[in-house]
């Protein structure tokens, strides 16, 4: 009787402490919950910056279920590319997710040819469709018409092993029509290709990162012994993107340093201004680990998102690496996805592909988003009065959006308030800035005051002789220090 | 007799600049009794600074968590090492033929920390004043102050105890040593404690909830 009773009372607790829990968790004003990285490295709630608005798979866009979706992307005219690679196809969509024509082979000398398995796919401004066909190991081009432009066969070159096994599985074209190959077992970078189709060179690898046990114990083990350990070998990418400069934007592997902006040299240019390194979640449990990076996506303004593997979060950076948004994550909800493969924008809207479900998820601004990727855009495009507006609309839904303050007080130190400046740069953590506007206000303030500082410095010095002068005179005891030591 | 305001001052800035001649009088010359007020004054003075340091500092110099801001623990950060330094510093000098006593060891580490406190305190106004660049200023004088600091903490150890420079040396990387294996046992001391008082209130739960 009494241990039912206690149960009960356990129960009724326990029920309680949940529901406390509950309570105290911050919501949003729409109900949605999202987050984001303070300066001090802690999880602050922020409002939703997307929403999901539409869940389409191969039945409901009416081009047949797809089944295993690899890649997709979109077009400058909003056409959705998705490589359904279970079934060796690429179906095109419009903007409105319906299907405009589906391309299953193309024509080469005359035989009509599939693919196997294709795993990447792109197209360039001018519409031509270039597909990684990995089961074929070759890269496919098309044209517009869907007519054949070149196939690109496993390359052979002095810079590659007899051995080399050509698996392509993404593919970016740039403006000069070079293009550049992820391909699986590669950690040379990525394959460049000239516009003729042969192999010119490697871009970008990974530094060679390991761990330093491991480093100790093949120092200490025979040769034979290290011929049978795992070499350390740099990190293999996991996927690309281009930007309309041409820079390359990829994702690796590695716990960090896992986003790269790549020039024409390979080297990695990405700014790091951000209170963090832009590499996903940055507070995880130890037992699941830092994000794994599989997909980016670049957008404009220098805006681009990655798209965590792990956990399913899609996170999007301004230029500088401030952490911007965060939305997504694993579950049956709508919203949230089982296996994702890759992000792409569709102007504003953001479109994730799920592998497994083969669907696509549509996600949509919400007010805050949207103020803050126009304050974002207006910042980038040196239009300081709109982005400081939209910086302040933006603090006004979410006051933790710390780098947002630096926004306003960098339109306030060009407006010459220095002092408000210093109080936003502060609030922002923003040293530098802080710095800037502090000297300005300095000069300002030691301008306006010099008269004022340097008589009373003048009177000072007076003060100080004349009160020498008439000591000396009273011949007034100035005993030394050391008559005075007590014995 | 020179009035005692004046002396409290006085006397250790004359020590610091002239730290031989000034541990020699601390030791052998001066009331004791004296020596301990002007230590205690300056003890005080270092934890006013550094509770002021975290609090008052310049946005250029010191970005400081608000949270981890805790007066008390400020305190700690001062009054455990010097004490940890004295304990220490006494244990090994005893068993080493050093002349010095405990309050003569106190004494002159409380002394040897002026800089910190001439140096730093007027510092904690001026960060505020300015701007990135010129915050290497204020590193550097931070520096002066330490090392000005560790040169009186070695005379004023040779003089006390009556060593060579080379004994000083090693009884300061000694002491070093010792306050490290203190901080352990202190550690392992309250651990096993915290052991303890955790094993006896499980102990009453579960009488408790036997019943």
């Amino acid at each position: 009787m009494k241990i039912q009773k206690k149960l009960s009372l356990l129960l009724a607790l326990s029920f309680l402490l949940g529901l406390s829990a509950g309570g105290n968790k911050v919501m949003a004003a729409d109900g949605a919950e999202s987050y984001n990285y303070s300066y001090w490295g802690l999880t602050t709630a922020a409002p939703a910056a997307y929403q999901a608005n539409g869940l389409w798979n191969g039945e409901s866009t009416g081009a047949g279920a797809f089944k295993e979706p690899g890649d997709f992307h979109v077009t400058g005219d909003k056409q959705i590319y998705v490589l359904d690679s279970g079934h060796n196809r690429i179906v095109v969509l419009d903007e409105k997710l319906q299907p405009v024509q589906t391309i299953r082979s193309f024509a080469r000398d005359g035989k009509e040819e599939t693919f196997n398995n294709p795993q990447g796919l792109f197209v360039t401004d001018s519409k031509e469709l270039v597909v990684a066909d990995t089961g074929n190991k070759r890269i496919v081009q098309l044209d517009r018409n869907n007519k054949l432009v070149k196939v690109i066969d496993a390359p052979k070159s002095d810079l590659l092993s007899e051995k080399f096994d050509f698996q392509p599985v993404r593919v970016v074209v740039d403006k000069a029509q070079r293009i550049y190959v992820m391909s699986a077992g590669v950690y040379d970078g990525f394959m460049e290709f000239s516009p003729d189709g042969t192999f010119t060179s490697f871009v970008g690898a990974n530094r060679v990162s390991f761990n330093p046990t491991d480093y100790l114990w093949k120092m200490l083990s025979t040769k034979a012994q290290r011929s049978q350990m795992v070499m350390f070998t740099p990190t293999e990418f996991t996927n690309l993107d281009i930007d309309q400069e041409g820079f390359i934007y990829a994702t690796n592997g590695q716990d960090s340093g896992n986003v790269k902006k790549l020039n024409a040299q390979g080297n990695d240019i990405l700014r790091r201004n951000g209170y963090f390194a832009p590499e996903g979640d940055i507070r995880y449990m130890s037992a699941t680990g830092p994000s794994r990076l599989i997909d980016i996506d670049v957008g404009d303004s220098e805006m681009y998102s990655i798209l965590d593997g792990k956990r399913g979060r899609v996170f999007t950076y301004d230029g500088d690496g401030h952490l911007l948004y965060v939305f997504g994550g694993l579950g049956n909800q709508m919203g949230q996805f089982n296996t994702p493969v890759a992000i792409e924008r569709l102007g504003d809207e953001f479109l994730v592909l799920d592998k497994a479900l083969g669907e696509i998820t549509v996600f949509e601004t919400t007010e805050y988003g949207r103020t803050l990727n126009e304050a974002v855009r207006a910042y980038y495009n040196g239009d300081e009065n709109k982005a400081y507006e939209l910086y302040q609309e933006t603090i006004s839904m979410n006051a933790n959006l710390e780098f947002a303050y630096a926004g306003i007080g960098k339109a306030l130190l060009r407006q010459g308030d220095y002092r408000e400046a210093m109080k936003y740069f502060k609030k922002s953590m923003d040293q530098k800035g802080y710095s800037k506007a502090f000297l300005l206000y300095r000069k300002e303030v030691l301008r306006e005051y010099f008269p004022g500082i340097m008589t009373g410095m003048v009177l000072l010095i007076i003060c100080w002789f004349g009160v020498g002068k008439y000591r000396k005179r009273r011949g007034g005891k100035k005993v030394a220090f050391i008559k005075q030591r007590a014995v | 007799m020179p009035s005692l305001s004046r002396e409290l001052y006085k006397y250790p800035l004359y020590l610091i600049f002239h730290p031989f001649n000034g541990f020699w009088e601390l030791k052998y010359e001066r009331s004791r009794k004296l020596n301990l007020i002007i230590s205690f004054s300056i003890l005080f003075l270092l934890i006013v600074m550094k509770i002021t340091q975290t609090q008052y500092s310049g946005f250029v110099v010191r970005i400081v968590y608000p949270d981890s801001i805790n007066s008390f623990m400020e305190c700690l950060y001062v009054v455990v090492p010097v004490l940890f330094w004295c304990i220490a510093n006494w244990s090994l000098t005893t068993l080493m033929d050093g002349e010095g006593k405990f309050v003569d060891i106190f004494t002159s580490t409380c002394f040897a920390l002026v800089p910190l406190l001439i140096i730093q305190l007027p510092w904690i106004g001026l960060s505020n004043l300015i701007s990135l660049e010129e915050a290497s200023f204020y590193h550097f004088f931070n520096s002066v102050s330490v090392m000005w600091c560790a040169y009186l903490l070695f005379v004023g150890n040779m003089t006390v105890q009556q060593y060579s420079p080379s004994k000083t040396i090693g009884t300061i990387l000694l002491t070093v040593a010792a306050m490290a294996f203190m901080a352990f046992l202190c550690l392992l001391f309250f651990s096993l404690i915290q052991q303890m008082v955790a094993f006896v209130q499980v102990i009453h739960q579960e009488i408790v909830l036997r019943r």
